[in-house]
């Protein structure tokens, strides 16, 4: 077996090897509570780097995301006490907008998107600024648990977080296999000067793609708000490198079009293993963000299809 | 052609205008704004970011990016402080060692940088941005998340020291804004980064070492990234992780509002002097007449965009990511 044929499945090797060899060194880890627990703990970093996905998979990058999270928290807690539930409406919406005004710099302005999604981060840490007036707010409990307590809990020995990151992934999936929308976006990432020329309007999937990115940011830092219950302008701070990591482990290179959420889904479990297993092998946490840049590094090296660049700047 | 302005002289003197407009806007809304006292405020927040913004702006002339400078910054700044400790904690002992010392740590950064860059056909966005991560996530191991403090009097001279009005980290700054431009125009590094920037393909089939010219333009950002550390800690006068923050959207926004292009082969360091007193006059004449602080970062990200816009001749790009 060439290595070619043996990339697409290294992900799950990947995380498998992973998970054994902790599992060794601490038999704990694997109790299933302890791998339930820490797959809820991961939930908002799971969303964020599902959105992330979209917006790798068409050969851009979402530097916005963490901004847009960390907003969300804000508007969550701002907006509970008068619109209820509704809160969460404002703040998808809220995502969506950032993430489709920064589509639209990049696609119609010409603007490369880790310029665009920079200067929309800073609108969005601003927003967030103004509206908490730079403090860190604090939820109602009883609100927050009229609101948004089916958001955090247990049912059947599973945590809800866990059920609303599966919903996410599933919905995701139908629209990246089945829908026209997730075949233009393949087009797009494969090769986006065919993809126009076949006719497609690859402006509009890409404002579309962007969107998506901050819908879900924003739906991540609405669960991390609810969980933490209250919120604040760097609330979802150090979400941003994970959340690129956990895309390109996962196997969905920097220059798009292959990969995919699913793959997300892998890539942010090596993530959470690779958290874990500094906790049992008592690796100095400081070491953590060292220890994820060089990972990425090593991914992005691993997983970039070079014939697609003729150029690397 | 004379008498009619295209769109290339508006795109060239437009930050100096723009700059121009904003001080008389900000010295009408108050008249303190234009004081030497707040003149130095604003020289005094723009020389570190300078230093920065004058770095990245070597590598943006290649059109690549370097987005590492907030790890390189902390790093550089904590390295200083534990060396400059260690040896004495004055200048005027052997300590003045350390500041050489955070140079070649700026270019040991620069380089690894340029190397993962370069060698492993990585885009620069993106394993610049890797190893800011790293970088931070060093300091932050180096720390253990401390502060560390320079009391040294010489050293903190860099503040409170003032010729003029204005302190001796601004002149410190000008002096190395001086030798940027030294660089930039009158040595063939300089004009490989323009050879590169305006089209790499020529540069490579006229007998250029591409890569080699862009390892050592990230190795030339990584000591200018260490200058303004330097510049940062003798400010405060506590070198820690958040040395680094912000600087990343600060230059980067410097850089491009100033006039040079993210495409490559336009610009230059006086450009990014234009571009970072724009962007610390919009700060300090926002809080001047009393507008909150934190639309700052709103407000830049508004600019840097109309920036690229107007920078970009759309004709000759077909696409972006």
């Amino acid at each position: 077996m060439s290595l070619e044929r043996i990339k697409p499945h290294l992900p799950w090797i990947t995380l498998l090897v992973l998970v054994l060899i902790v599992g060794i060194a601490d038999s704990n880890f694997l109790r299933p509570q302890n791998l339930m627990a820490m797959v809820a703990d991961i939930m908002p970093l799971f969303i964020m780097a599902l959105g992330m996905t979209f917006a790798i998979y068409i050969g851009g990058i979402d530097l916005s995301a963490q901004s847009v999270a960390n907003m969300t928290t804000v508007v969550a807690t701002v907006a509970l006490p008068t619109f209820g539930i509704s809160a969460a409406l404002i703040c998808i919406v809220a995502g969506l907008t950032f993430g489709a005004v920064s589509g639209f710099i990049t696609t119609r302005l010409l603007v490369p998107s880790f310029v665009s999604t920079l200067a929309i981060g800073g609108v969005a840490y601003s927003t967030a600024q103004y509206l908490s007036g730079q403090r860190a707010l604090y939820m109602d409990a009883t609100l927050r648990d009229n609101s948004f307590g089916w958001m955090v809990g247990n049912s059947f020995g599973i945590s809800h977080e866990i059920f609303i990151g599966a919903a996410l992934l599933l919905i995701m999936l139908f629209l990246q296999h089945r829908t026209t929308f997730g075949r233009a976006l393949k087009a797009v990432g494969a090769g986006e000067l065919a993809a126009v020329a076949s006719g497609l309007s690859v402006a509009r999937i890409k404002i579309i793609a962007f969107a998506l990115s901050g819908m879900l940011a924003a739906i991540a830092g609405l669960l991390f708000a609810v969980k933490l219950s209250g919120g604040s302008p760097t609330l979802a701070n150090g979400f941003l490198l994970p959340a690129i990591v956990a895309v390109l482990v996962g196997g969905t290179p920097l220059t798009g079009g292959v990969g995919g959420v699913l793959n997300t889904l892998i890539g942010t479990l090596i993530v959470a293993v690779i958290r874990s297993s500094m906790l049992y092998f008592e690796i100095d946490a400081t070491m953590q963000q060292m220890v994820f840049g060089i990972i990425l590094i090593v991914a992005i090296a691993a997983t970039i299809d070079r014939s697609k660049m003729r150029i690397v700047k | 052609m004379d008498g009619i302005v295209t769109r290339e002289t508006l795109v060239k003197w437009a930050p100096l205008l723009v700059l121009l407009v904003l001080i008389l806007f900000f010295a009408v809304m108050e008249p303190r704004f234009i004081s030497v006292r707040n003149m130095a405020r604003i020289a005094i927040a723009s020389a570190p970011a300078l230093m920065v913004a004058v770095g990245v702006t070597f590598i943006i002339i290649m059109g690549s990016i370097d987005l590492s400078m907030e790890g390189t910054v902390s790093v550089s700044a904590v390295v200083f402080a534990f060396a400059f400790l260690a040896m004495g904690g004055t200048v005027l002992s052997w300590a003045w060692l350390a500041l050489p010392l955070a140079l070649i740590v700026g270019a040991v950064i620069g380089l690894i940088n340029g190397l993962v860059h370069v060698r492993l056909r990585i885009p620069s966005f993106m394993a610049s941005l890797a190893m800011g991560f790293v970088g931070t996530g060093f300091a932050l191991l180096l720390t253990g998340g401390d502060r560390i403090r320079i009391e040294d009097e010489v050293f903190r001279g860099l503040l409170t020291e003032r010729w003029f009005g204005f302190p001796v980290m601004c002149y410190v700054a000008l002096l190395f804004l001086f030798i940027a431009w030294f660089i930039q125009s009158r040595t063939t590094l300089g004009r490989n980064f323009y050879a590169v920037g305006g089209g790499e393909e020529l540069a490579h089939a006229s007998g250029l070492n591409v890569d080699r010219v862009r390892v050592m333009g990230f190795m030339l950002a990584g000591v200018f990234y260490a200058v303004g550390a330097l510049l940062a800690v003798g400010r405060i006068g506590i070198a820690e992780t958040a040395t680094g923050n912000n600087f990343m959207f600060i230059s980067i926004t410097s850089v491009v509002v100033g006039g040079t292009a993210l495409w490559g082969g336009i610009g230059g360091v006086w450009n990014t002097l234009i571009g970072v007193l724009i962007v610390n006059v919009i700060g300090n004449g926002m809080v001047v007449i009393g507008l909150p602080g934190y639309v700052q970062d709103g407000v830049l990200g508004l600019l840097v965009i109309t920036a690229v816009v107007l920078s970009t001749d759309r004709k000759s790009v077909s696409f972006v990511k």
